[in-house]
Parts: C-alpha cells; sequence; structure tokens
C-alpha cells in the first residue's frame, strides 16, 4: 500500500501531524501501535504559547475547543500550576484563589478524585470549602461496576441532569461547584451544559487516569483525521524499515506482515520509554525501529535523580535530528524520515516539553514536508541537548565525532 | 500500676521484638515494644524471606541447622497464614563439585532435616525454572516466610494479649539507678514527644543497634554489620526455593515470595553508621543477575522489580572479614551476669526462621527475672489469623464464590479475612490493583495495626508492592489513611516520601519496563496529578 | 556477558504498565459488573495464577475473547490471550452439553445438513426454541443459522475441473458457516476470483478452525482440530498456494489463536492465510482489474468485526468497498456488536450480549444504509437480528457489483 506520507505513532503528535497533512491534499497513513498517552492527558498544551489560527481551526473542526489565557489551573493533588493553552473543560485563572465559598462534590465509592487533597489546598489558597458527596444508588443512577473514571463518565453522561439537579440541593451560598472530569467522553457538550444549568461557577477537576477529556480529544482527533481521508491503523506496530542510501523506502508492520507500507515521506512519532518509541537495556538507549541515533548518558548511573522529586535525565534522552527535524543515523539525516514528539526527549529545548512540543514538533514536521524535501547541505548540529553527547546503536565512532 | 509502668519493655519492633512481646504478654506480663520506626524495618524486613530448612547451615554449624528445623517445623503449624510450604531443591551445576552432596546430605540428616536425593530429571519436572544443566539436586522442607505478615501477626496477638505498641518512638536513653536499669527516655519521632517508661526488666531487641543499646547501658557488644544486597524479579519464576548445594556464597539462593520472586545475597561489612542508607550498587546487581541466573536462567530475562539491602544484625565473635564464618546462633545476654548490669537482657543474632526460640530465651530470662513461673505456649497456639485451615478454604467458608481478590485477601490476612466481610460492595474495590488488595482490607489494617503512612501500610497489605510500585495505589490509599486520621497535609506530603521510597529501589534497575513504568508514574504524578 | 536485553513472560504479561487503558475498550467491562475487567483478569492476576492457580477466578468465561484489550494496549501485552490461556489452563469445572452442542460446529453441520429444511422449521419453531432456551439454556430470542441443503463442498467439487483451468490457483479454507449455512458466500468468492483469473480448490478435507471450542474450553478437541487443519493447509501451502478465508475469525484463529492458545506450531502456513479481501486487494493493486457493473448503486456501512480489528485487515475490505463505483461509503465507529461466537447464544449472556451491542446498532440505525457490509458470519446474525438491517460479506457486496 501507497501513501504519501506514513506516520508511525497514532498519539497526539501523529495525528496533528496526520490531520495537518491531509488537510493539505496528502494521503496518508497512521500506525498505532496500541492507544497513546492522550488517555493520560491533563487537557493542557504546556509549554504551548498562544495558538495560531490554523492550529485552533484544525482542532475546532475536530470539534474541540481550545482556550488561551495565561494562568492557573487546578490540579488533582490541590496544587496549582502556571498554564495557558487548555482544552476548554480545564478552567484557567488569573490567581489560585478563584471563589470564595466552594461547594466540592464527589461520588461515594470513587476513590480516584482526592476531594481532600483538593479541599486542603483549596484553603491553603484562602477558601471555603464544603465536600459533599453524591451517592448514585440513592439518585437512582446504577453505578458501574468498576469504578474508574471512565465507566463513571459512561454511566453520568446518560444521567447528567439528575447530578445537576441533585448539585443544586446541595448549593448554598457557595460561588463555586468542583466536580471530578467524569463529564462528556462521548458527547463534548455536556461540560458546557452543566456549566451552563448551575448557578455558580463550575470547575472540573481531573482524576486518576484514565483521563475524561483526553480520550475524548483522541476520539474527536482520530474521527476528523477518517473523515479528511486518513486511514488509522490500529493496533498495528511497525517492525522493521526498508532504507537505501539514506531514503527510506518502506516499513513492515507486524500485522500487514509482506505487505508494506510505502510512503514518499514518514514521521516517526512513537513517543518516549512509555510507548516504547525508545527502548533501554541495562547499557543502551536505542531507537528500536530505524536504529536512529539517540543522544543519551552512557554511564547508566546518570539515568537517574535519586530523588523522585528532581527532573530525571532520562526523560531527557531523545533520537537526533537535524534542523528541519530530520533523524539522524550514524550522524546523516535520513532524507525523509521525520521525528516529531516525546521521541526527541529534550533534544529541541525550543520545542518546549510535553504536550505543547507534541503540537509544535508535528505542525513542524508537517510543514518541513509540505514545504519539499530540501536536500540538506547539514549543518549537522545534530545534538541541541545541554549534557547529552550522541550515541548511536550501530556506530560508537562515527557517534563520537559529533560529540 | 501508672500507665508509664509495665513488666517489661521490649526495644525493637523486628520480628525477634514482636514475637518476644508476643511471648511475654502470653505469660501474662503487661508489655510495651517500641520502635525508633515502623515494624520490620530493620533486618527482618529486609532479607529473602526464607524459612530456612537448616540445610543450609547444616555441614558448618550444625546446631543453627538443627534449630531451624524444629522452628521451620513449629512455624508451619502456628504461623501457617505466612508460610508458603514451598520446599527447597539445593542443586549442583557441573562446575560445582558433586561429592560435596554426600557430605551435605549427611549433615542434614545428622541436624534432623530431611535431605532426599532426587534425579536431576525429576528436579526439572518438580521446578521447570532451574537450570535445566544440573548435575544433582536435593529436596529439602525449605518454605517462604512473609516476614512483614509474620511481625504484624505476632504484635497484634501481643495486643490480643493486653501489650501495648508504641511505633516511631525512638529509646533516646536508659533510666539508670546505680546497676539497674529501670526504664526508658523515648521521643516520638513524629510528633516530638517525649516520654518516660518504666518496667523492671528491659528487653534489648534492637538487632544491628543492639550495640548503642548496650553502650547507653554502660556495656559493650561488638555487632559485625554484614550488608546483603537482593533483587526482586516481578512475578515467581520458580514456585521452589532454589539453593546452591556448595559452600554459602553469593547469589545463591531463589526464593519465591508471594507474587514475586527474589535472588541473593552478596556479604560484606558496613561501618554501623551507614546501616540506615544502604545502597545496592551496579557491581552488585550485575552480581545478584548473573550469578543468579545459574540457578534459574529465566532471570536474565524476567523484568526485575527493585533492589535493596538489609543488614544482618551478627554479633562479632572472631576477626572475618565476610561474616560468613560467624555463628549465626542465638545470643541472648543477661546483662545480671555478664555485666552486673540488673534489669537487663539482650537478645540478638539468630535469624528469621528461629525467632520463636529466640523469644522463647528472652522471655524465660525476663521471667527468671521476675520471678514468674509460667511456661511458654508460642510453639503450639497459632497467631491470629492461622487458625483455620488454607486461604482457600478460609476464602470458600466466607464467599460462594470467592474472586481473585477476596482469595487474595484471604491469603495475606489469613481467617482475619472475616473481618472484612462486607455486605457493602464498595468495600471490595480495590486500592492496589496488582497485589488485589481492597478498600476493606486497608481500612482494617489502618484500624488494628498502627498504620501511620502509606509505607507502614504497604508493611501490614503489600500495597504498593506490586509491580507498578504505587502508581494507581499510593493516592488511593492516601485518601483513606488521610479520612481516617484526618490528617490531609501529612498524607499529601506522604505520598510524596512514598514515592520516594519506591523510586529508590527502582532506579539500581532502571531500565526496560521498568524504566516504562517509572516514566509513566513520573508523568502521572508529575503531570496529570500535580504532586 | 549481556543480560536483561528483553523480557520474556507468557503472553507479555509483565510488560504491562498498569496504566489501566484495556479497561477503557472492554465491552463487557460496561455491561457486566460481575467480570473483573481485562487488566484484573488479564495481566494482573497473571501474577497470583502463577503463585498458586487457585487463584483463579471463574468470572472469567465473561471475557468475550473480541481482543479489543489487545489492540489497545500500548505495551503488547496479549490481555486476551492471557485470560483465554488462563481459562483453558485452570478452569476445570464441567463442560455443559449445551456448550459442546454450540462449539462443535462442524459436528452439528454434518449431522443436519441432510435434514436441513427439518431442522431449519425445528430449530426455528417457537416450542423448540422455547424449550432449548429452559432446557439447554440457549436464549430464546436467537435462532440458529439456517442449515443449508447441499454443502458448499458438495457444490465446489462438482466443478473441479472448470476451476483448474484458471492460470493461478488458491484453496479456500471455507470454515463451517459457508460449508453447511451459507454456501453463497463460497460462491461469491469463487466468482470474483475467477473473475481475476484465480481458481478456487478445497483443502484436502479442512475442519473447523475450532475457535468455539477454544473457548469453551474444549482444550483437546481444539488441539485436535488446530493440529489436522495445520496439516491439511501445509500440503496446501507446500504446493504453492495461497489459502484465502471468507471469516475474520477462522483467520485469526488459523494465525493466532492456535500458536497462543493452543500451543499450535503453525509458522509454516501462517503467512499464506489471507482473507479474501486482502487477496483481492493485492491482486487490483497489482494491475489486475474487475469488470464492475455500471448500475450499482448502494449505501454501505462497513462494520470492522472485532477480530477484524485485531488481525488489522480491516483496512483491505474498505478500500475494496470504496473501490466499487456507485458506492457510498461509512466506516462505522469500531465497536464490538456482543455477540463474540457462541458467546451470546448461551442464556445467561444474552442481556449482556445485546448492551454491549447497542452502541453499534444505535450507529447503524444513524447511517441508515441499504446494507452492512461486515466479515464475520456471527456479528452478522447478531447485527441482523437486533436492527433489521440486512448484512453482507464485502466479497458478496463485490461479486453483486460485477458484471
Amino acid at each position: 500500500m501507497r501513501f504519501d506520507t506514513v506516520i508511525i505513532g497514532g498519539g497526539l503528535t501523529g495525528l496533528v501531524a496526520g490531520i495537518r497533512l491531509q488537510k493539505a491534499g496528502q494521503n496518508t497513513a497512521i500506525v498505532s501501535s496500541g492507544q497513546n498517552a492522550l488517555h493520560f492527558f491533563s487537557g493542557s498544551f504546556e509549554s504551548f504559547g498562544e495558538p495560531t489560527r490554523e492550529l485552533a481551526d484544525l482542532f475546532s473542526e475536530a470539534g474541540i475547543h481550545l482556550h488561551y489565557k495565561e494562568g492557573v489551573r487546578l490540579m488533582p493533588m490541590g496544587t496549582f500550576r502556571p498554564s495557558a493553552l487548555s482544552l476548554e473543560d480545564i478552567s484557567l485563572f488569573p490567581k489560585p484563589q478563584f471563589g470564595k465559598k466552594v461547594l466540592l462534590v464527589n461520588i461515594v465509592g470513587y476513590h480516584d478524585f482526592f476531594s481532600s487533597f483538593i479541599a486542603q489546598g483549596l484553603e491553603e489558597a484562602g477558601m471555603d470549602v464544603r465536600i459533599r458527596f453524591l451517592n448514585l444508588t440513592e439518585m437512582g443512577i446504577k453505578a458501574p461496576g468498576e469504578m474508574r473514571s471512565v465507566q463513571l463518565a459512561r454511566t453520568l453522561d446518560r444521567n447528567w441532569e439528575k447530578v445537576v439537579q441533585e448539585v443544586r440541593l446541595l448549593l448554598k451560598d457557595d460561588d463555586t461547584v468542583i466536580l471530578p472530569q467524569v463529564f462528556g467522553l462521548q458527547d463534548a457538550s455536556i461540560p458546557g451544559r452543566i456549566r451552563q444549568s448551575l448557578p455558580a461557577q463550575v470547575v472540573f477537576a481531573g482524576t486518576l487516569p484514565p483521563s475524561v477529556p483526553g480520550i475524548r480529544t483522541l476520539h474527536l482527533l482520530k474521527h476528523r483525521y477518517g473523515v479528511l481521508g486518513g486511514t488509522y491503523l490500529m493496533g498495528d506496530e511497525v517492525v522493521q524499515a526498508h532504507l537505501y542510501e539514506g531514503v527510506v523506502h518502506s516499513v513492515v508492520t507486524k500485522n500487514l506482515g509482506q505487505h508494506y507500507l510505502e510512503a514518499g515521506t514518514f514521521i516517526l512519532a512513537t513517543g518516549s520509554f512509555f510507548s516504547k518509541g525508545l527502548s533501554s537495556t541495562p547499557e543502551k538507549v536505542y531507537e528500536p525501529i530505524f536504529g536512529a541515533d539517540v543522544s543519551f548518558l552512557p554511564d547508566r548511573n546518570g539515568w537517574y535523580n535519586p530523588s523522585f522529586a528532581e527532573k530525571q535525565p532520562y526523560i531527557g534522552f531523545g533520537v537526533c535530528t537535524d534542523g528541519d527535524l530530520r533523524v539522524l543515523k550514524d550522524g546523516a539525516p535520513l532524507s525523509n524520515l521525520y521525528a516529531a514528539g516525546s521521541i526527541l526527549g529534550a533534544t529541541h529545548p525550543e520545542l518546549g516539553t510535553g504536550a505543547g512540543m507534541c503540537l509544535r514538533s508535528a505542525l513542524k514536521a508537517a510543514d518541513s514536508i509540505l514545504s519539499g524535501p530540501v536536500p540538506s547541505h547539514s549543518d549537522n548540529s545534530p545534538c541541541h541537548s545541554d549534557n547529552s553527547p550522541c550515541h548511536s546503536e550501530q556506530s560508537e565512532e562515527s557517534v563520537e565525532s559529533q560529540a | 500500676m501508672k500507665p508509664n509502668e509495665f513488666d517489661v519493655i521490649i526495644i525493637g519492633g523486628g520480628i525477634t521484638g514482636a514475637g518476644t512481646q508476643r511471648d511475654c504478654a502470653m505469660r501474662g506480663l503487661r508489655t510495651l515494644l517500641v520502635d525508633r520506626s515502623d515494624i520490620a524495618t530493620g533486618a527482618t524486613g529486609r532479607n529473602h524471606g526464607l524459612l530456612h530448612s537448616g540445610a543450609r547451615y547444616a555441614v558448618n554449624d550444625a546446631e543453627s541447622g538443627a534449630e531451624c528445623i524444629r522452628e521451620n517445623l513449629i512455624l508451619r503449624k502456628i504461623a501457617s497464614h505466612c508460610i508458603d510450604p514451598s520446599d527447597g531443591l539445593f542443586i549442583t551445576l557441573p562446575e560445582d563439585d558433586l561429592g560435596y552432596q554426600a557430605t551435605f546430605v549427611e549433615a542434614c540428616r545428622a541436624s534432623g532435616i530431611s535431605a532426599e536425593i532426587i534425579d536431576p530429571d525429576l528436579a526439572r519436572r518438580l521446578e521447570p525454572s532451574v537450570n535445566p544443566e544440573i548435575i544433582g539436586a536435593v529436596r529439602v522442607p525449605d518454605a517462604s516466610v512473609d516476614p512483614f505478615r509474620l511481625c504484624a501477626a505476632n504484635m497484634l496477638d501481643a495486643k490480643l494479649h493486653g501489650g501495648q505498641v508504641r511505633l516511631h518512638t525512638e529509646v533516646t536513653g536508659l533510666i539508670q539507678e546505680e546497676n539497674t536499669i529501670k526504664g526508658i527516655h523515648t521521643r516520638n519521632r513524629l510528633s516530638g514527644e517525649e516520654k518516660d517508661y518504666y518496667a523492671p526488666v528491659i528487653v534489648n531487641a534492637s538487632g544491628v543497634w543492639g550495640e548503642q543499646i548496650c553502650r547507653m547501658a554502660g556495656t559493650r557488644l561488638t555487632m559485625f554489620p554484614a550488608k546483603g544486597a537482593l533483587l526482586i524479579f516481578a512475578h515467581r519464576v520458580n514456585n521452589m526455593v532454589i539453593n546452591r548445594c556448595r559452600k554459602p556464597s553469593n547469589a545463591d539462593i531463589l526464593v519465591p515470595g508471594d507474587t514475586v520472586c527474589i535472588i541473593g545475597t552478596t556479604s560484606s561489612r558496613i561501618p554501623i553508621e551507614e546501616c540506615l542508607n544502604v545502597a545496592v550498587t551496579p557491581e552488585e546487581v550485575n552480581l545478584l543477575i548473573t550469578e543468579g541466573a545459574k540457578l534459574a536462567p529465566g532471570l536474565l530475562s524476567t523484568r526485575i522489580l527493585r533492589a535493596y539491602a538489609g543488614v544482618r544484625p551478627l554479633v562479632s565473635e572472631e576477626n572475618d572479614p565476610s561474616g560468613r564464618n560467624i555463628s549465626r546462633g542465638i545470643v541472648c545476654l543477661d546483662h545480671e551476669t555478664r555485666d552486673g548490669i540488673k534489669g537487663f537482657v539482650t537478645i540478638t543474632g539468630g535469624k528469621l526462621t528461629t525467632y520463636r526460640l529466640m523469644a522463647e530465651m528472652a522471655t524465660d530470662a525476663v521471667c527468671r527475672k521476675l520471678g514468674v513461673d509460667k511456661a511458654c505456649e508460642t510453639a503450639v497456639k497459632a497467631l491470629p489469623g492461622s487458625e483455620e485451615g488454607s486461604y482457600e478454604e478460609v476464602a470458600r467458608k466466607i464467599w460462594e464464590n470467592p474472586s481473585t481478590g477476596q482469595k487474595a485477601a484471604a491469603s495475606r490476612m489469613g481467617s482475619r479475612v472475616s473481618r472484612i466481610r462486607s455486605e457493602d460492595r464498595r468495600d471490595e474495590a480495590l486500592v492496589c490493583e496488582c497485589e488485589e488488595v481492597s478498600v476493606g482490607e486497608v481500612n482494617e489494617a489502618i484500624d488494628r495495626m498502627d498504620v501511620n503512612s502509606l509505607t507502614d501500610l504497604r508493611r501490614r497489605t503489600r500495597v504498593g508492592m506490586g509491580t507498578c510500585q504505587g502508581e494507581f495505589c499510593a493516592c488511593r490509599a492516601a485518601g483513606l489513611l488521610a479520612k481516617a486520621h484526618g490528617c490531609v497535609e501529612r498524607e499529601r506530603k506522604d505520598v510524596a516520601s512514598f514515592l520516594q521510597e519506591r523510586w529508590k529501589g527502582n532506579f539500581p534497575i532502571g531500565w526496560g519496563d521498568t524504566l516504562r513504568e517509572a516514566e509513566y508514574t513520573q508523568w502521572v504524578y508529575k503531570n496529570v496529578l500535580g504532586l | 556477558m549481556k543480560y536483561q536485553e528483553y523480557t520474556v513472560s507468557p503472553h507479555n504479561f509483565e510488560e504491562c504498565t498498569k496504566c489501566t487503558v484495556c479497561t477503557v475498550y472492554c465491552p463487557v467491562l460496561e455491561v457486566n459488573p460481575l467480570y473483573p475487567g481485562p487488566k484484573q483478569a488479564g495481566p494482573d492476576g497473571e501474577r497470583l495464577r502463577l503463585k498458586d492457580p487457585a487463584f483463579f477466578d471463574a468470572a472469567l468465561k465473561y471475557c468475550l475473547n473480541c481482543k479489543r484489550c489487545e489492540v489497545a494496549c500500548p505495551s503488547g501485552v496479549k490481555v486476551a490471550d492471557l485470560i483465554q490461556s488462563a481459562r483453558l489452563k485452570y478452569d476445570h469445572s464441567p463442560i455443559k452439553l449445551r456448550d459442546r452442542i454450540l462449539a462443535s460446529t462442524d459436528f452439528m453441520g454434518k449431522m443436519v445438513r441432510p435434514i436441513a429444511p427439518v431442522a431449519n422449521l425445528v430449530t426455528g419453531m417457537g416450542v423448540t426454541k422455547t424449550a432449548l432456551d429452559a432446557i439447554l439454556a440457549i436464549d430464546r430470542h436467537r435462532s440458529f443459522p439456517k442449515y443449508s441443503g447441499r454443502s458448499f463442498e458438495f457444490w465446489l467439487n462438482r466443478q473441479r475441473k472448470e476451476q483448474a483451468a484458471f492460470p493461478q490457483q488458491v484453496a479456500y479454507f471455507h470454515g463451517c458457516y459457508v460449508n453447511y449455512n451459507y454456501p453463497q458466500l463460497g460462491k461469491d468468492l469463487v466468482k470474483v476470483l475467477n473473475a481475476l483469473g484465480v481458481g478456487v480448490q478445497l483443502l484436502d478435507k479442512e475442519k473447523c478452525c475450532g475457535i468455539a471450542l477454544i473457548t469453551n474450553k474444549m482444550t483437546k478437541e481444539a488441539t485436535a482440530h488446530a493440529t489436522h487443519n495445520v496439516a491439511v493447509l501445509e500440503k496446501a501451502v507446500e504446493k504453492g498456494l495461497k489459502i484465502v478465508t471468507t471469516s475474520s475469525t477462522c483467520t485469526l484463529t488459523l494465525r493466532d489463536e492456535y500458536p497462543e492458545l493452543l500451543g499450535v506450531d503453525n509458522s509454516a502456513v501462517r503467512d499464506s492465510v489471507l482473507l479474501a479481501s486482502r487477496f483481492i486487494y493485492e491482486k487490483l493493486e497489482q494491475g489486475a482489474a474487475l469488470p464492475f457493473r455500471k448500475d450499482f448503486h448502494k449505501k454501505i456501512a462497513y462494520h470492522t468485526p472485532c477480530h477484524m480489528e485485531k488481525l488489522g485487515w480491516g483496512v483491505f475490505s474498505e478500500k475494496l468497498l470504496r473501490m466499487i463505483p456507485g458506492v457510498e461509503f461509512t466506516l462505522l465507529d469500531s465497536a464490538c456488536c456482543g455477540i463474540a461466537g457462541t458467546y451470546g447464544f448461551k442464556k445467561e449472556n444474552y442481556k449482556t450480549s445485546q448492551a454491549i451491542g447497542e452502541p453499534l446498532f444505535e450507529n447503524i440505525r444513524t447511517v441508515n444504509p441499504d446494507v452492512v457490509a461486515c466479515d464475520c458470519e456471527t456479528c452478522k446474525w447478531q447485527i441482523e437480528m437486533s436492527t433489521g438491517y440486512p448484512v453482507q460479506n464485502p466479497i458478496s457486496i463485490l461479486a453483486d457489483a460485477l458484471e
């Protein structure tokens, strides 16, 4: 099967790049080995500034509404974090004290929403908090067998009006109601409708994963990609690549076997360790599909900070690319393979971190592809990492010379 | 008697202290146990969890071997819910001297340990994970024991017999009048509260810290702190204990313990100041994996969960740089006869397997001093939880079709699982999914087992001991603790220190799936939850 | 010495990072509170079962074996395989007569076919259905698939000569459904393949693939079928033949369930077993052409069966259908129909089965197609019974669209 571009990795990065390319008239495929990190998405695109018109359109055409405001958002442990570009669900405040009297609503038997921690945080920020519990059984709602965010959301999406009714009864002179993020899994309009139906400011606070807004975002992006004619190969995995003279010709997948996927360009958006974009052994960190150059510290003792709370060096490891995000192998760029998303680690600090970096690098890779292959006379500034020398699995020598 | 006066005070909440408190309490004494930290934080909780048959010691130390087998057989009865009667193999590899096998078997038999030479083929069938190249195998009655559960059960029984327990309570000095010890000065390390307790007899059961306590009493005891590093694999590779049939050496025991298996150990003497902060080095990790793979080659490609190290509280008797030749025998010192200090007994040395015997010896000494004449019953009376048959029978008595989680609870709590029988299905929701620990079980532990923190909870319930190492359960359990104790702020910090404690054991083996898991945990707590 | 380069564990269970994604996609967890869910039943339970088989939970029987957990898993854990092999290994409860009957699809076919009209009449009658419901606990809402008077094998045997005349040859693993219940699908395949210059042969006495034996934990019988079939397939492969199929479930069973669940080595034949839609797509890609009618008009909604999702080959059926001139194509959201082979036939599962399928049925009603296309016979029964819309295999639609 032949495509203009084959994207390896079906998470936020792959989908945004795919949608961007489909919109530009390309015929693309995404190979996604299982589900992705949007299932643990906090709802904020950290480190992304004000969105361009193009990006805002890309999302709103998919039915995802973003808002941008520099401020703080409430975290599930009751802390606050500076945030800006976020899903509409996420409330952004100029300062932590966003209300005076707060009604914090939890659900009996639900252990993944930490109302007492949130209450503590709000009290520290100077708010009065009351915690109340909804008893689904007493409300005539059949509780799901497993009390996880997603199961709860499926139940509550059918019963959100009953929840509103019950919360109305609990409301006294509170100016703010906080609810867990367990609404609007399939129907994106529900959080907004709840907001409109209550006579107080409504804030949705996060839960333990899976993330309800994250999964909804994923499904909307995926649906949009399909509508644009993209081919999403779910649950398949690229196991091998065919390269010839610095050009990727095709990739082999687990499910399609001898039916190769051919394309003019490829995007490597396989994520970091969690999604197996990067693999590690006691001796090395490597990129398993292309054997791309990876920047990592050769001494394993340097991979970790013994303090859990501190920044962990291993999370900064990533594949090396040139300035156009073309992937380096043995020190030289592969002319039609671009990397984007978490697989970059911290090798491009200017792209930011987390979901913000995924967006930025996805757009950048797509733009590089659309602006046509420019033969690289390589400025060969392969690694932008501050401290990690590049290490290629294949050829230690060529790598040393870059470092 | 005033509330701060007791018949006997036991310093140390390890297995020796807990066992001694149980024995004393069962003989009718009013007991207090104090520990600077939680239960089983020293050597008790930092070993293989091997219930020795005695075979390992039979050749060099027949007395220890004989003690082990006697106690092994007793504990199988009185502590059945803490023990997995797996049996063990002593294997001979092509590089080992098969001639040692005969010496070994003869020594075992002399100590009363059943040791049966079996065909290597049979050994491979009994334990499919064993190195297929074995040229000899001996079957012995080794077993595995959960030291945390055993320690908690002893302490619980002591409490049921009127004993009192003060954890996180450090002994800052001894109350001494001339040559008599009358009590202890303590400071609570959580609240800072200082308090004195009095008793005519003080038992020093503080393991490697026994040296310091003796110094407070004005006498000398030289400990030989020997560090041993171990690795926990993420699931059971073997279901029988596997040992090398040769002189004891590095990484030659692989023990199946609960849902995991453990390879160990190394042995190196360390200064006593380092005992609180022993770290596992990359060289030790390397050695444990490569040597361990000789017992079961599957270890080379099995996910590793944690690395940890413990310090053996050996008593120094001779100049031995490795500590391997030191007797693991029991040392029970009546300081009155030894040093002329009245009201002071030290019980140390020994091993997990012989804790009950050590407790009996210490309690006998206490009773002699107090003039109490009552027989020891700890060898015949079952610990709370061990009164009724297997966990499956226990579970079936309560639930018609017990789920995996209910059976798991029964396997941890024994007959005490009936306490969490609840009509409310919400209590069955899982806090820890890897080990299948329910809300009901966590609440029961919080209610009755002196739980101050998530780490304390882990020792009593296995919350956070599974594959994810606290990824999901830490917050859920903290929520329950916050509710029970009404201390939200403390619990928020507790989550952070729990994750730190887990990470400490993860990063020395941070590669492959363990690193993937660690990265995921970082995301969840830092980006999603905002810890 | 190299150590810890990779890890090995049964069905990759140790690669589970406990991320909970599988629980989002399990259709049973949604509707059946007795089911512990894929994470508990799969990798979590496996650790306990390795300690002691007594930890096996009888509630694992509620698993549909739809494999959606596996498709979703970002870590490559074969969750459903873990659950099914635990059932095969540890569930020693006696097998009910009803389950034996349901599982023995080819035996039933052989016995009933000669008396097909009577059998169809009898199994279709209200009284019989009530009796089946009461005595065998086969739900009364279900209709047994009708038995055909002449088997497909009989039909194809009669035109052996004509088929042998085609320049290219394939062997057809038709499965029980085509042979006994619906020979027309086989005839449609022959028509399409003949139009491409490909002749169709029977295998040397295939047996039922055995999926129903596996899910009804009849391990011995299933293994006997697997061993027989692999031998038969090997004979065909040795002759240089590809093996085509028209059922996604038979295909998955032959390719993946044999080695994963039964330990039957099929490595010599696995890559030669192809779903007809993939085989045809590849022919067309290589330049072959089909003579399509000009007056063909159909609104088609394509449902990807669960096992097709797992195979990752839905893309071939989809692209083939889109190729047909005059087709208005909609890809239905990926969802389980709830029947899962013999699962939905059991009285105790009827409600669960229908509840699982509801989102799909709703989706179909909204699209309101002329026909629903899908590559699985049991999905066909379920969708036809539950929605009233006709369901056709893509191969039959293709055959209809030919001149």
